[in-house]
Order: C-alpha cells, then sequence, then structure tokens
C-alpha cells in the first residue's frame, strides 16, 4: 500500500491527469443527471399543474369516439369513490367537448374545455397565465381563449364567440358567450385549440346537466416524477374501488410524449456517461499499465523476494485504487458543487432560441437543477468500479512476471 | 552426506534454451554447503554462477538433478511455494537495483518481514538493530538513491540477513564497487556470517576476494573444475 501511494506521489503529473480522467466523467454525470432532473421536473409540473393533473377518471369508451373523450353522464358514483380513498389532495371536475367557434366570417374546430375556475387549485395553472381580460369565474357564463386562437379569430376581450357543441355522445347544443379573458398557453398547440370555459357553460353546449368528461384528480405527497411509486398505489386504490364503467390513467398515459422523452433521456444519458466512463477507464488502464512496465524491475525484484502473487496484485490495485477513490470522489463533489452553486444563483436562465423552443414544448425556460443522492451514488460507484477493473489486468500482469527475467527489464 | 547441510545438489543441470539454441549453462553439479560456511563461486564469466544461485534460490527450475534445502527436495514446491521459500529461508544480494526505490533505507530492509507479516513495531526494531550493525543506520529514512553504491549494497545484505535465512546468496555483490569497498562489502558480509550464524555462498570473478573465504568452488563451462577449503 505504501509503495503504490509512494509511486502515486513520485510521477504526480500522471497521477493528476489520471485523477482527472476519473473526475471528469462523474462531474459530468452529476450535473447532466441535475439538469435532467431539472428537466424533467418542469415537465412533470407542465403537465400535471396546467393539463393533466396526476390522474384522471375517465368513462371507458363504448365506441369510436373520433378523438373526443367518452361523456360521462353523472360521475357522482365515482366522486363518491374517491371521498373514501386516502392520499388524494383534490379533484375537480371536467368536460372536454370538441366545438366549432366562429366568430364573424371566421371559425375553427376548438375544445371547448369546461372547468370549475374555484376548484381548479389541484389542477391550477390557468389564472396565472391570463394575459388580457380576467380570469374565468363562474355564472359569468364567459370563455377564455389562447392568444393564438384570438389572433386566428381575430378575437378581443368583449367580443362574442359562436360555440357548437360536437360531441358524439352528447346533443349538440349551441350557444354564445362573450371572451373574458386571453390566456397564454404553455404549448402553441393549446393556444390555438383549448377555450375554457367554466362547467355550466360547457355543460349547456352539451345539454346535459351533469355531464363530465374527466375527474382531474391530485394526489398527496407527489412532487416530481419520483414520487411514481406513491402515484401508482393511489392510482390502483382508486381503480379497485371504482363501480364498473369507469377507468383511471395517470399522467404518463395522459400525456404519452412526456413519457416518450422521459423514458429516452435516462438511457441517453446513461450512454453518454457510459461512454465517457470507458475513456476513464481507458486512462486509468493506460497508466497502470505504464507504471507497471516502468516498475517491471522492482516488480521482478519484490518477487524475487518471495512476495506473493495475490499481494502483487493487490499492491497495483491499492495504487489504481486510490486513484479511483480519489477521483470518483472529487467528481462527486465538483458536480454537486456546481449544481448547488448554480442554484445559488437562481438557476439557469435559457435565452434566444432555447427559451422559445422550451415555450413551445410547454416547459418552464429557467432551469433549476437538483441533486438526487442515488444518482450521484450510482456515477461514483461506477466509474470506480470500471477503474479498478481497468487496473485488473495490468495487476495480473505484474504478478505473473518471472522474476528474474523481470530484473533483467531495462527501461 | 551430512546431516548440517543446508543444501545439497544431485547432479544439477540447466540448459537455456532461446528458439533453436540450446545454451548448457550447468552441467551436472553436485555440491553441498555446510551450516556457517562462507564460500565462494569463482569462475569466468559464463561458466554458470549466476545460474546455480538462481537455481539454489528458487528463482528458476533446474533442468535436471534435484536440490535439497536443509534435506527437502525442491523440485516438487509449487510456484507459490518456491516464492514462500525465498520469503522465509534464503536471502538475496544482486549485483544492482537492491532496493525498491521509493521506499527509504528502513523501509527497504523491514520489507520481507512486513511480506512475512511481522508486526510493525516488531519489523522496524529489527530493521534497526541490524543497519546499525551494518553501520547504515544513519541513513534509515534516507531513499537509496541518495546512497552511495557501497553502501546501497550494504543495506541490500541487511535487507537479505534480517530475516535470519538458512543461507545467503549473492551474485557478485561486489561487481559494481571500486576494490576498497567491495573487499569491505565482504568482510561486513564475514562478519554477519560469524556474527549471526548465516551461511553464505556468493558469486565473483574477483580473485582478490577469495582470501577472506573459507572455501572456494571454481566453475568452468557448468562444471566444478575446484573445490577446496582455503582456511
Ligand atoms: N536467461 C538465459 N537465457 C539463455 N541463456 C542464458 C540465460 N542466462 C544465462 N545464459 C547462458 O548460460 C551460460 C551461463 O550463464 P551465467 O549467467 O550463469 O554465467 P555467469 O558465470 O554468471 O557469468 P557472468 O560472470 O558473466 O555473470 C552463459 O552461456 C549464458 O549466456
Ligand atoms: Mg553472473
Amino acid at each position: 500500500m505504501r509503495v503504490a501511494l509512494r509511486h502515486l506521489v513520485r510521477n504526480r503529473r500522471r497521477t493528476l491527469l489520471t485523477l482527472l480522467a476519473v473526475l471528469i466523467p462523474v462531474y459530468f454525470l452529476v450535473f447532466m443527471f441535475g439538469f435532467a432532473n431539472a428537466n424533467l421536473q418542469d415537465m412533470f409540473e407542465t403537465a400535471t399543474r396546467f393539463d393533466t393533473g396526476h390522474a384522471q377518471i375517465r368513462a371507458v369508451a363504448t365506441r369510436p369516439m373520433g378523438g373526443a373523450i367518452p361523456l360521462m353522464r353523472d360521475p357522482a358514483d365515482a366522486l363518491a369513490v374517491l371521498a373514501t380513498i386516502e392520499g388524494i389532495e383534490g379533484w375537480t371536475v371536467r368536460l372536454d367537448l370538441p366545438a366549432m367557434a366562429s366568430a364573424g366570417d371566421r371559425s375553427r374546430a376548438v375544445h371547448v374545455r369546461g372547468v370549475v375556475p374555484e376548484e381548479v387549485a389541484p389542477v391550477g395553472g390557468l389564472a396565472d397565465r391570463i394575459v388580457a381580460g380576467e380570469p374565468l369565474a363562474t355564472g359569468r357564463g364567459g370563455v377564455v381563449v389562447g392568444e393564438e386562437l384570438a389572433r386566428l379569430l381575430k378575437l378581443e376581450v368583449g367580443d362574442e364567440v359562436a360555440l357548437l357543441g360536437a360531441h358524439p355522445e352528447a346533443a349538440f347544443g349551441a350557444i354564445r358567450a362573450p371572451v373574458t379573458g386571453v390566456y397564454r398557453a404553455p404549448e402553441a398547440t393549446l393556444g390555438r385549440t383549448v377555450i375554457y370555459a367554466d362547467l355550466e357553460t360547457a355543460r349547456r353546449l352539451a345539454r346535459s346537466e351533469a355531464a363530465a368528461t374527466a375527474i382531474v384528480i391530485r394526489v398527496a405527497s407527489v412532487a416530481s416524477p419520483r414520487d411514481q411509486a406513491t402515484l401508482d398505489r393511489v392510482v390502483q386504490e382508486v381503480r379497485a374501488a371504482l363501480p364498473a364503467g369507469y377507468e383511471v390513467q395517470d399522467w404518463l398515459e395522459l400525456a404519452p410524449l412526456v413519457a416518450t422523452y422521459m423514458g429516452i433521456l435516462t438511457p441517453a444519458l446513461l450512454i453518454v456517461g457510459g461512454i465517457f466512463f470507458a475513456l476513464g477507464g481507458l486512462v486509468v488502464l493506460n497508466t497502470i499499465y505504464l507504471s507497471v512496465l516502468e516498475r517491471t524491475r522492482e516488480l521482478g525484484l519484490i518477487l524475487s523476494l518471495g512476495a506473493a502473487r495475490r499481494r502483487v496484485v493487490w499492491m497495483v490495485l491499492a495504487e489504481a485504487g486510490a486513484i479511483a477513490v480519489v477521483g470518483a470522489a472529487g467528481g462527486a463533489v465538483t458536480g454537486v458543487a456546481l449544481i448547488l452553486g448554480v442554484e445559488a444563483f437562481g438557476g439557469i436562465p435559457l435565452w434566444g432560441a432555447a427559451a422559445e423552443f422550451m415555450r413551445e414544448m410547454g416547459m418552464s425556460s429557467v432551469l433549476h437543477l437538483t441533486v438526487d443522492r442515488g444518482q450521484v451514488a450510482l456515477a461514483t460507484g461506477a466509474m470506480a468500479a470500471v477503474a479498478l477493473l481497468a487496473a485488473w489486468w495490468p495487476a495480473r500482469r505484474a504478478s505473473r512476471l518471472e522474476p528474474m527475467e523481470a530484473m533483467r527489464y531495462v527501461d | 552426506m551430512s546431516t548440517s547441510a543446508v543444501i545439497r545438489t544431485e547432479g544439477l543441470w540447466k540448459v537455456y534454451r532461446t528458439g533453436v539454441t540450446e545454451t548448457p549453462a550447468l552441467r551436472g553439479v553436485d555440491l553441498e554447503l555446510e551450516e556457517r560456511e562462507f564460500t565462494a563461486t569463482a569462475g569466468p564469466s559464463g561458466s554458470g554462477k549466476s545460474t546455480l544461485l538462481h537455481l539454489l534460490g528458487g528463482l528458476d527450475r533446474p533442468t535436471g538433478g534435484e536440490i535439497y534445502l536443509a534435506g527437502q527436495p525442491m523440485s516438487g514446491l509449487s510456484k507459490d511455494e518456491l516464492a514462500r521459500l525465498r520469503l522465509t529461508r534464503i536471502g538475496f544480494v544482486f549485483q544492482a537495483y537492491n532496493l525498491i526505490p521509493v521506499l527509504t533505507v528502513l523501509e527497504n530492509t523491514a520489507f520481507v518481514l512486513e511480506l512475512q507479516g511481522v508486526r510493525w513495531r516488531e519489523r522496524l526494531r529489527r530493521a534497526r538493530a541490524i543497519l546499525a550493525e551494518l553501520g547504515v543506520e544513519k541513513y534509515a529514512h534516507q531513499f537509496p538513491n541518495r546512497l552511495s553504491g557501497g553502501e546501497q549494497q550494504r543495506v541490500a545484505v541487511a535487507r537479505a540477513v534480517v530475516s535470519e535465512p538458512a543461507i545467503v546468496l549473492a551474485d557478485e555483490p561486489t561487481a559494481n564497487l571500486d576494490t576498497k569497498t567491495g573487499l569491505d562489502l565482504i568482510d561486513l558480509m564475514r562478519r554477519m556470517n560469524e556474527e549471526h550464524a548465516t551461511t553464505f555462498l556468493f558469486a565473483t570473478h574477483d580473485t582478490r576476494l577469495l582470501d577472506r573465504v573459507d572455501r572456494v568452488i571454481g566453475l568452468e563451462d557448468g562444471r566444478v573444475v575446484r573445490d577446496e577449503r582455503v582456511r
């Protein structure tokens, strides 16, 4: 052990470079994990707060719906079930209807989303996004349209819009409603298609007093994609307690694009990280191999004196082990420090095209990096293991030297 | 056949094979070294001195014949058993590069004891004692490259005797030293031989060293051509 450490100290430059080769991949991966966490958290927040909630109860479709969500005539029985289940933070009833919106000589196929604005809290988001006029309020009979749709239909606050309900399971209602507000959607497609109305107004459009298409649920202590297990448990419970004809879908099923992205992000990171690890491992291999080669004569002497081969293996591995442990730990510490440092300055604000892109994708333009102990441990442990593994072959080679031949070796 | 033989060989042959050429380095060597004997093996270059020492020290295996260390045949030993035997029974002094450069003189001396598993305190005590005996204790915390050739060889002798082996094998320990230093080193080995009752066998082609030994074994072309007690 002492011999190994002395060698490291004597070849300071090489030791330092090798340390960096071990440190950088860990540093990089820890930081990238932080970045990915931020990204996923952002997508989770946007999807669950503004659109899907944590989960939704819907009716099971009994016929082709042509893109519409099946109608629940009266979801009172499902609501009664929710009250009995622990861990549910809140819920709200929603009625989504395909509709035709017309103003003047312009019209577009839209989606009317009837919500209870006062209950929107569990889903949230809309009130914060009003850019003109007022937020939605029950009893006023007004609607809130997206900026994009307002532009397309040349609508302003105070104008009237004619809506024609077109849900395949509902009667076709027609109403005229004043535009009381304009909102900015997290995603342009939403802004072009979704018109918010209070639930009463939407029900008039469906000509049904108690109809709904979804009960949007928020589950307690679910704050990030990592709380999926908690969510799954509650969803299971709800599913088991519901009467026939209902189904429960969680946010991943309701926002398949986000789910796909999440599914790609972690493996992609691991692959890139793996490449870095492999490179780090090669540098360690090279260093230890060189070190063994340079010390052929010394190793020959040690073997001549009668050192067990196992001991020589350990001696070489100790050298690599010191580098592996110090380097990987250093990478973890600096990686975490960078993340904490960035957060201390309020995260990473995106600018220009990147910010625009993020907005289009429904994400916030400030990234908040977070560290996860498991991820740091994974990056650190994996790199240390790779470094030790890389040293194994030179170590074995060193222990297999013929003592006399090794002592004759001239460098 | 004496019972006090530390080491004995019977018809020892060694043929080196490099590619198609075969070099016979030893051709039937029979010899026996008594306990406490201080013996030199002399002979011209290529006569097989080093080969003999390597075989006796278990660093290489003979092509034919047998070596008995304290009556035990060495041919049946595995590689690891041979290493163990080198560690516990044999002390080595080589011509050069005897010391591990990254360890201090004291650590080098204690290294064999460390390999043997002797406890830290004990091995430092023994290493210090032997360095003092050899007059190099003042270098205990120096690294070998700060020492002269003669001093390095003294430390090598200290390292060889510290574990109290059955026999110390020294292959031309004075070859890189000037005459005076070389003679001093031999005297020192002699003293160790007397004070610690350690058997010594060293190889040399310097005839001036030979009047300081008990016995000279002359080698030529891999055969013993002379074996006489000079004292
Ligand atoms: N590893 C080896 N491979 C092939 N031939 C060898 C090897 N070692 C020694 N020899 C040959 O064996 C013969 C004896 O060599 P050895 O080294 O034992 O002689 P020596 O008496 O020690 O000589 P010197 O005084 O030069 O050290 C020589 O012919 C030498 O070339
Ligand atoms: Mg020789």
